[in-house]
């Protein structure tokens, strides 16, 4: 990659960037997602003061996961709406005027949100530090690993939200589109859990063949859908598997790189001009 | 400088554009004509590689066009008929944001002095959602200009302008012109293309109808041109006189004005005064009317229309 492909990224994140911390959207996910483990520990303080006792190897791990979580369903929208609202907007038509390309246009996403969630981290590890010195629950020294790694995860999350982006033409169109398809993996997920749960002998001969269906379609939804690395990263920092972890991350790398090409190629091949009537 | 090569863009089973082949040279500005739907902003789209094309092909200074090539595209200024803008952003905000994008060195003072060329320094500091659709375009001009570019690609650049910001926009062309850039404009304002270009293209319906110099346009499309002149005291024989002359189709007299259709081959004004004088008449006044480049524009459009309706026929 040249330097005015590399100029054309750092520009275009920066800019972006600079618009996300001046918005407010980036502060009411940090809000939400800091009220949340805010009830979740202080749920915890009062098991201490009702039982005497905690038992949990890293009390502050799952208040940081549901956080986290929360910036990460925000920055997925984020990334969702970006490239429609600039399609929307038809500043895209006007980037590619200049040295703009497919490539250096989306790795600009990419950038852009990598950077949004490395401002929420600075965020969140601020109030966990306060949280553990106020609250005098122990900060694990997994703490910054999980950071770490939820930095790899959330890279999922951006890359499917970018994805996304690059099918629609709308803001509208996107945000429906997003919601869809994370409900979809949702309602896969959950009838076959609920199929799974029932013995084979109450089912019906169609309700079987259905089950084994969705065992099928679900090992795809979990690899493709990015909540599942969230999910699955967390676990390895709770039991503390470094094999799980390591995997964890690299999973998150190769998935990000997929969908980066994959949202690359969308884009090359829908063009950036806002077709009328769309 | 832009060379197309039998250029074609389908959608579906509709060519927006078919067999087009136009070549700008350096230094020239470049009237690109049509009415709605010619497909002149197709064309526009594909030389800068947001539109792929269905066949041919394009060089662009002198490279054959593959893909998308930022470093090609850095060369170019473009400014479309309408302008979008990020609205939360001011003038100079807008402006800075392209010229790190180009790697523009100076571009604060850059800015500072494209913004007083076309008289909007004092609102740099102002959000561009704020503007009226010509100050608009005033701003797409100076992002289009920011880099110094090679070859400027105007789609209706006057379009939503007030007579002084067609002024000041037909100046700024003029005078980027001067200091070597080559123009491409695409317009369907004739008054403005005749007003600022060296050589026109013609489209209707995706195809090219022709590309020439604007006076070799009107040439072709005229047999004869009329010769208006005023004589010190009208007399009828003048008509008999002149009629006998072989480059001369026809002659009337009108009190102290006479009207001589004459062949275009050559000037004859010369020798239709010399006659004249040679038969004791006094002309006082010469004018000659010719067809007027939108009466060409007209007459080409019309002439392809209807020969297409035959052979689809």
């Amino acid at each position: 990659m040249d330097a005015l492909k590399l100029n054309t990224i750092w520009v275009l994140a920066k800019r972006e960037l600079r618009s996300t911390i001046y918005g407010v959207g980036i502060y009411l996910a940090i809000f939400i997602s800091l009220i949340i483990s805010s009830a979740i520990l202080q749920n915890y303080l009062r098991a201490v003061s009702r039982d005497r006792m905690l038992i949990t190897a890293s009390p502050l791990s799952y208040p940081l996961f549901i956080a986290t979580t929360v910036c990460a369903i925000y920055l997925a929208l984020a990334s969702v709406t970006s490239i429609a609202r600039e399609k929307d907007m038809q500043t895209l038509e006007v980037l590619f005027y200049g040295p703009v390309d497919h490539t250096s246009y989306i790795l600009s996403k990419y950038l852009k949100g990598l950077l949004s969630y490395i401002f929420i981290i600075l965020f969140l590890a601020v109030y966990f530090a306060v949280a553990s010195i106020t609250s005098n629950l122990g900060l694990s020294v997994k703490f910054p690993g999980v950071l770490l790694l939820s930095l790899f995860l959330s890279s999922c999350v951006i890359t499917f939200g970018i994805f996304v982006s690059t099918l629609t033409e709308s803001v509208r169109t996107s945000i429906l589109l997003f919601i869809g398809i994370v409900a979809g993996f949702i309602a896969i997920q959950v009838t076959h859990g609920m199929l799974i749960e029932m013995e084979s002998a109450n089912l019906s001969p169609p309700l079987i063949y259905l089950r084994n269906t969705l065992s099928i379609i679900n090992t795809g939804v979990k690899w493709a859908s990015p909540f599942y690395y969230l999910t699955e990263g967390m676990e390895a920092v709770s039991i503390g598997s470094v094999a799980k972890y390591t995997l964890s991350a690299v999973f998150s790398i190769i998935y990000s790189i997929i969908a980066l090409v994959f949202s690359i190629l969308a884009i090359t091949k829908k063009g950036v001009k806002r077709m009328a009537g769309e | 400088m832009i060379k197309t090569v039998n250029l074609g863009k389908q959608y579906g089973d509709f060519w927006a554009v078919r067999d087009l082949s136009i070549n700008l040279r350096g230094g020239e500005i470049y009237g690109f004509l049509g009415p709605n739907g010619a497909g002149k902003t197709t064309t526009i789209l594909m030389i800068l590689s947001i539109l792929r094309p269905t066949m041919g092909h394009i060089n662009l200074f002198g490279e054959r066009l593959n893909g998308s090539r930022v470093e090609i595209r850095s060369r170019i200024g473009v400014v479309s008929e309408k302008q979008y803008f990020y609205p939360e952003m001011t003038m100079r905000e807008y402006l800075d944001f392209f010229g790190e994008l180009y790697q523009v060195r100076n571009r604060r003072q850059r800015i500072g002095e494209l913004a007083e060329r076309v008289e909007l320094a004092n609102v740099l500091d102002k959000r561009i959602g704020a503007f009226s659709r010509g100050m608009q375009q005033k701003v797409g001009f100076v992002r289009a200009l920011l880099h110094e570019p090679e070859l400027l690609i105007l789609d209706e650049p006057v379009s939503g302008l007030d007579p002084m910001g067609i002024r000041q926009v037909r100046g700024l062309i003029e005078e980027e012109n001067k200091r070597g850039k080559t123009v491409f404009i695409s317009s369907h304002l004739l008054s403005e293309i005749e007003k600022l270009c060296d050589r026109v293209a013609i489209m209707n319906n995706g195809r090219l109808l022709a590309e020439d110099r604007m006076e070799n346009l009107v040439r072709r499309l005229t047999e004869e041109s009329e010769l208006d002149i005023e004589l010190a005291e009208g007399k009828p024989q003048a008509v008999e006189e002149l009629e006998g002359l072989d480059f001369i189709n026809g002659v009337s007299i009108d009190g102290k004005f006479l009207r001589v259709k004459v062949k275009t081959d050559r000037d004859y004004r010369l020798d239709v005064v010399q006659k004249l004088i040679s038969r004791g008449h006094v002309p006082v006044g010469i004018q000659v009317r010719s067809m007027s480049f939108e009466e060409a524009f007209v007459t080409i459009t019309k002439e392809n229309i209807s020969l297409l309706a035959k052979v689809e026929s």
